[in-house]
């Protein structure tokens, strides 16, 4: 990994996102519109490498691992490609037409939160900054 | 022949004759089928003299090699000749159910030359074909012509049909197939109603279809289905359909407001992205023969003013043409005007271009009540758009109708007062629903240089730029940025090759976004024999490419009719692009370099011409 010193920093970085995330009225709107279950799958990076949102019924709940539950959604990337996708750095098409992602199940979705990943971008340099990731920050 | 019958239909109206044709092999080979083989055809056998709604003139329907294949996303046609909205040479393209029927009929394709002397159908049953007058039918709309073929010929019959538009010779009448289905750019409506034609219909008595090698066809075929049917995007088109990501393609600037005066309306976004549509008004989802996909919509809109009963719904272009094109965030107004313009056989991106250039003209004073017998053009009055101008456009029953009815450019030549400054076109041909200064710098140079004016399915450079593009067996693993200038024109230039296989092979450009180019490559050659390789394969497509160029210098273009509307150029004044400019001149000298293409004549030397399989050609337009 480019990024991260082990698997367990990266999924500390994204969980902190999803909770600065629910907590702007915005983007905790988005994700709710999301209404899925999201399992995001790093494992190749390690097998503790991964965390699910669950966006149903009007919650957004994040938490470390694969859900209990079958996901509604699956992407599976290097926790790098995922690094630099939430630091608005990687054209999402792009990574999924070059197989960068691999998407199991609709990513309809997914497309509601695609125009405010700026404001994600924004959001994710807060948290490594309150983390004190901040030499992780992409420029 | 393999895929390919080898034989069309050439019908000459003015003697009530339609006969079989063979066509020799080598014109398949070297220009594909669909679009290409039309303009080879064209070439040989059409008129530059002629007027597009004049009878000499020639309309050519033509399938590709995989019509009649059951592999989704082969289910279309093209339909070429001379364009009554340009004056030069153009093509469109039409899903639905036709191609694969014309196949099992035994035929490739209809050329259609001379005028029926009354209304009538041409009626095709396998290989019987008769011409049969229908004078009833005339003053139809496409609805009720549609319902009548049901109950006269059968529900399997399969047909080709004009509106009253069609009949009016509205410049840009469209030809729809199942009331759902449209060959909707350039206006061949017109040119179908200018010979009297309402209708062709096809039945045919069995699914016939001979690939060069079944067994390895099948498996292919087996192999892209499920490739195409799982992609992230099919999955998403099939969900919401081709609006699904109107709302992502506002904040990024693509979706055109106001007659392209914005590049930025939140709250529009969300009342006429895919997924509302899905919520609001949608009953079933709909395909062209085979495919899996399944993009298109049936609604339904129950109550309200812009009621309609259960029928096809709109696609993106439909929805943006109608919708914030004209300043309106009204989803059940863009249903109804594009099912209004499907009965009456109106193209929608040029409808609503056309109405919102008059909007936009009618709010600067440059038009005025005089010349609209009163009829006032404000931004998002839908209304007016749905019960006055439609109906006037396609019955050209008024001032107002017969202004817009011949399209915006002459429209703006008309009235004049400086509204052409206004206008959104290539080459006299209306934009898509796609603002290069958002969408993608490259489209501003795929529009000005694409053969029949703006089109975004000339071919793919929309996708290149979005990032769904990756081909690097012919070295497009470019990671272009929408907004530049950077590497588009090299793109461009294996974009127009793609685009030329994708409409010459009739393939629809959703479902062909999943095949890798050696998949294209043996797709061809087990369905038609054609032993190609890679290098073969491109060749073609920049054959047919060159050759469309060599159609349109003959009619008159040149480089200097490579040019975009101004206002497709001048930066944006908010949203994403604000203030981001445009380097078209930078990017079409650079295409002209490497496309090898004269400066001043816009068409390739002798040499090239002749290296890629063009002499004779080359010797027609360098005496
Ligand atoms: S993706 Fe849509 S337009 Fe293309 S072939 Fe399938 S149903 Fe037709």
């Amino acid at each position: 990994m480019e990024y991260w010193k082990d698997q367990h920093e990266p999924i500390t970085a994204f969980l902190k996102l999803f909770e600065k995330a629910k907590q702007d009225p915005e983007l905790s709107e988005g994700l709710k519109k999301v209404n899925q279950l999201i399992w995001f799958d790093y494992t190749e990076d390690g097998p503790d490498c991964s965390f699910h949102v669950d966006c149903r019924n009007g919650n957004v709940l994040s938490s470390q691992g694969k859900p209990s539950e079958e996901p509604d959604l699956t992407m599976s990337l290097s926790a790098d490609d995922a690094h630099r996708s939430w630091s608005n750095k990687l054209n999402p098409v792009m990574a999924i037409t070059r197989r960068k992602i691999r998407v199991k199940g609709s990513a309809t979705g997914l497309l509601k939160l695609a125009p405010k990943l700026k404001k994600v971008a924004i959001i994710y340099e807060q948290a490594l900054n309150d983390l004190n990731f901040s030499d992780k920050i992409l420029k | 022949m393999f895929g390919n019958t080898g034989k069309i239909i050439w019908a000459d109206l003015s003697a009530g004759t339609a006969e079989h044709r063979t066509l020799p092999e080598q014109y398949y080979r070297n220009f594909i089928g669909g679009a290409g083989l039309a303009a080879k055809i064209f070439w040989e056998y059409g008129s530059f003299e002629a007027q597009p709604l004049a009878p000499e003139s020639l309309l050519i329907l033509m399938n590709g090699p995989f019509a009649g294949l059951k592999l989704s996303g082969c289910s279309r046609s093209a339909i070429a000749g001379r364009s009554p909205l340009t004056g030069h040479w153009g093509d469109s393209s039409c899903g639905g159910h036709f191609a694969p029927e014309l196949r099992y009929s035994g035929f490739d394709g209809i050329v259609l030359q001379g005028k029926l002397e009354e209304p009538g159908i041409i009626l095709i049953e396998d290989d019987e074909i008769s011409v049969l007058p229908v004078r009833e039918w005339w003053g139809m709309g496409v609805i009720e012509t549609t319902a009548l073929i049901g109950k006269k010929y059968g529900k399997k019959a399969r047909s080709l049909v004009i509106g009253q538009a069609g009949e009016n010779l509205v410049n840009y009448a469209c030809i729809m197939n199942e009331c759902h289905h449209a060959f909707g750019r350039a206006g061949y409506g017109a040119v179908m109603g200018s010979k009297n034609l309402k209708a062709i219909i096809v039945k045919s008595s069995a699914q016939r279809y001979f690939p060069a090698d079944s067994d390895s066809l099948d498996s292919l075929r087996r192999e892209l289905d499920a490739k195409i049917t799982e992609s992230v995007t099919s999955q998403v088109l099939h969900e919401n359909g081709t609006a699904a990501n109107l709302e992502g393609g506002v904040h990024i600037g693509d979706v055109p407001i106001k007659n392209f005066t914005s590049s930025f309306w939140e709250e529009m976004a969300e009342e006429l992205t895919g997924s509302t549509l899905t919520e609001k008004y949608l009953t079933n989802k709909a395909a062209c023969s085979f495919c899996k996909i399944a993009c298109k919509r049936v609604v339904e809109i129950p109550e309200g003013p812009f009621s309609i009963p259960k029928g096809p719904g709109p696609e993106y272009e439909t929805i943006a043409a109608f919708g914030s094109m004209l300043g309106s965030k009204d989803l059940a107004a863009t249903c109804k005007a594009g099912r209004l313009c499907n009965d009456l056989g109106l193209d929608t991106i040029t409808a609503g271009s056309t109405i919102a250039w008059a909007m936009e003209a009618f709010e600067k004073s440059a038009l005025t009540v005089l010349e609209t017998d009163g009829v006032e053009l404000n931004w998002a009055d839908m209304d007016t758009v749905i019960d006055v101008v439609l109906p006037q456009i396609a019955f050209r029953s008024s001032k107002l109708g017969e202004l817009l009815s011949q399209g915006s450019l002459r429209a703006a030549d008309m009235i004049g007062r400086g509204s052409s400054e206004w206008l959104t076109t290539a080459k006299g041909l209306e934009a898509p629903m796609h603002d290069p200064r958002g969408g993608g710098h490259g489209l501003a140079l795929t529009y000005s240089i694409s053969h029949r004016g703006a089109c975004h399915t000339a071919n793919p450079m929309l996708f290149m730029e979005m990032g769904a593009c990756y081909y690097p067996e012919i070295g497009f693993e470019y990671e272009l940025n929408p907004m530049s200038s950077e590497y588009k024109a090299e793109s461009a230039l294996l974009a127009v090759q793609i685009g030329a296989i994708e409409n010459s092979s009739c393939f629809c450009q959703f479902a062909d976004r999943e095949i890798a180019i050696p998949e294209w490559v043996r797709l061809f050659n087990f369905a038609a024999g054609y032993d190609w390789t890679v290098e073969d394969m491109m060749s073609a497509g920049l054959r047919v490419f060159y050759l469309q160029r060599l159609l349109n210098y003959r009619f008159g273009i040149r480089a200097s009719d490579d040019l975009v509307s101004k206002r497709l150029l001048d930066p944006s004044t908010d949203g994403a692009p604000e203030g981001v400019e445009i380097d078209f001149d930078c990017m079409k000298k650079r295409f002209y370099q490497l496309a090898k293409l004269d400066g001043t004549l816009g068409i390739p030397d002798r040499r090239t011409l002749e290296n890629i399989n063009l002499s004779s050609e080359a010797n027609v337009v360098w005496q």
